[in-house]
């Protein structure tokens, strides 16, 4: 596995219901980043459609593996990418059932999802209504590191990204699609996260306007410190390429340990306490 | 004591107001292209929504884009009014149309037998449908969309005719109190003068809009950030100190004017309903 990845991070508007329309243009960034020597290419929750897609999301969503996954690996394999992107996944059992996943697709072929486990429901979010939370964590071995996935609104929640770095993953991908009155959450927290769990985290956010909402952007690449190393503007689409090293993991482990000083009997009281709110 | 979750300060209406510009420009722009119309037509009075929602146009999509349509009547007609339009227009590029509706009104007049020349709001409401009715046949007529001037203010407690100066495709001030709006036009260079004049609908003569309104802008938009942000009118009225009476007519007037913000309400017989669970996205 090499220690140093080329991730772009591309943060594109969509047009909201027109999955031919935005593969179109996810193709064309993958093309730019191949250019720019990308090995992993990030767009943002639910790219493949648009986030405010309210009813549409029935006729949609999709199985995963399914058509639009199968133009993507022949996307990922023709310009040799992995790529991270969100889309509405249907379950095979049921009408009703849809997630909302994030997939990773390899230069061989379609690895696997993650499915969103918060689901905001408040404010503008109607999430909730439309999907069932995931239950599955997965960290996923690649060929350019070890890859854990998670979306927009569970950032809010440490525990999740603590669980995918313990069991293993060197960079958590965040996508996103987060309207611009919550920036500042969002700067926050996913710093919040990077340093405390000293792992690289990549955060691709959503561009253009949907239903009133405008998606702020801002998509960045965080190290294991702390520090924002690449940051694509603020309410724009762009794509902007970096490297991350992970061995820069190593280094900055023994100069804030907290995996080292964690304390798993605490877990157990917050599971307790977190039942009884 | 209980601290408050939020502090009652004209400080809390203070927005970063390059950024509310950019957010709002952006908006118009965004939403004229994806509607693949020419341009917008909106009316203009010469008082402060109107005119900061012309200047916003002008800057989002230029002001060749731009119709602002003046439509003085007899009763209320307000030659100053029609002077601070022509120099906001100079201003930012807009264009103008000036349609005097009075004989349009006159037909109305002549035309409805239960027509009452002493009753206000009947007739005040008539003024004001009549004009939307001109901005939509102009907006079909040159291919464009119809933009609201309407705040947050006067959306939140009704203070407008149903169907009339409130009916628009987009209403960019929407989320924006009326100090709010003031601050906004200060920002952008809406003159002076403009910002300065008292609110009024101008729906019958001397009609001024704290006077029926009974209270300041000031006082109105933070008791209605306290109601927006949950807090109890107890706790707005002690904040405020305003009589809790004032607070609760104001809380009253807010939720029985949610007809006038809605589509019409229909019961529920079918699969999807429009206005309940027919839950569509803007897809252009």
């Amino acid at each position: 596995m090499p220690e140093k990845v080329n991730v772009a991070l591309a943060q594109i508007s969509c047009k909201v219901g027109d999955k031919d329309h935005n593969i179109r243009k996810i193709e064309r960034y993958v093309k730019q980043a191949k250019k720019k020597r990308a090995n992993l290419i990030v767009f943002p929750e639910l790219a493949l459609t648009g986030y405010v897609c309210r009813d549409l999301v029935y006729e949609l969503a999709e199985p995963i593996p399914g058509p639009s996954v199968h133009r993507l690996e022949a996307i990922a394999k023709r310009e040799n990418m992995h790529i991270v992107l969100g889309m509405l996944e249907k379950s095979s059992k049921a009408k009703a059932v849809l997630h909302n996943t994030a997939v990773l697709i390899s230069p061989k072929g379609f690895i696997g999802k993650y499915q969103k486990m918060h689901l905001p429901t408040h404010s503008v979010f109607e999430e909730k209504r439309y999907f069932r939370g995931g239950y599955q964590t997965p960290v996923f071995d690649t060929s350019i590191g070890k890859l854990g996935l998670i979306i927009c609104y569970d950032v809010f929640f440490p525990e999740i990204t603590r669980l995918l770095r313990l069991k293993g993953a060197q960079l958590v991908i965040c996508i996103s699609a987060s309207p611009s009155v919550r920036r500042g959450f969002f700067e926050v927290l996913t710093t919040a996260r990077a340093l405390e769990n000293t792992m690289f985290l990549a955060y691709v956010n959503l561009v253009g306007i949907e239903d009133g909402l405008q998606f702020w952007g801002g998509s960045r690449m965080i190290a294991p410190s702390g520090k924002i190393f690449a940051q694509a503007r603020y309410d724009e689409e762009d794509m902007v390429v970096t490297q991350i090293d992970y061995s820069d993991m190593d280094r900055v482990e023994v100069f804030v340990p907290m995996l080292r000083d964690l304390r798993p009997e605490l877990f157990d009281s917050l599971k307790k306490q977190a039942e009884n709110l | 004591m209980k601290v408050p979750t939020l502090r009652l300060s004209p400080n809390v209406l203070k927005l970063k107001w390059p950024l509310v510009t950019t957010r709002i420009k952006r908006f118009i722009k965004d939403y004229v292209d994806k509607s693949r119309m020419k341009g917008i037509v909106l009316g203009v009075s010469g008082g402060i929504d109107s005119s900061t929602t012309a200047a916003l146009a002008s800057l989002a999509i230029g002001g060749k884009k731009v119709l602002a349509l003046s439509m003085p009547e007899e009763e209320t007609y307000n030659a100053t009014d029609i002077k601070h339009i022509k120099m906001l227009a100079e201003k930012f590029g807009f264009q103008i149309e000036t349609i005097d509706i009075s004989p349009i009104l006159r037909a109305y007049y002549d035309s409805l037998p239960i027509y009452d020349a002493q009753e206000k709001r009947g007739k005040g409401n008539l003024k004001a449908r009549t004009r939307m009715t001109c901005w939509y046949y102009y907006a079909n007529r040159l291919e464009r969309i119809v933009c609201g001037s309407s705040d947050k203010s006067e959306t939140m407690i009704g203070y407008f005719t149903k169907w009339g100066d409130a009916a628009a495709d987009i209403s960019p001030l929407m989320d924006l109190y009326k100090t709010q709006v003031r601050q906004l036009a200060a920002y952008i260079g809406v003159p002076d003068e403009i910002i300065a004049k008292p609110s009024t609908p101008a729906l019958w003569p001397g009609h001024l809009a704290e006077e029926e309104l009974g209270i300041k802008y000031e006082m109105l938009d933070l008791t209605l950030l306290g109601l927006e942000n949950f807090l109890a009118p107890e706790e707005i009225a002690r904040q405020l100190k305003l009589p809790l009476k004032l607070v609760l007519d104001i809380k009253a007037r807010w939720l029985a004017n949610e007809h006038k913000r809605r589509a019409p309400l229909t019961t529920k017989l079918g699969y999807r309903t429009a206005g309940k669970d027919f839950r569509l996205p803007y897809t252009s």
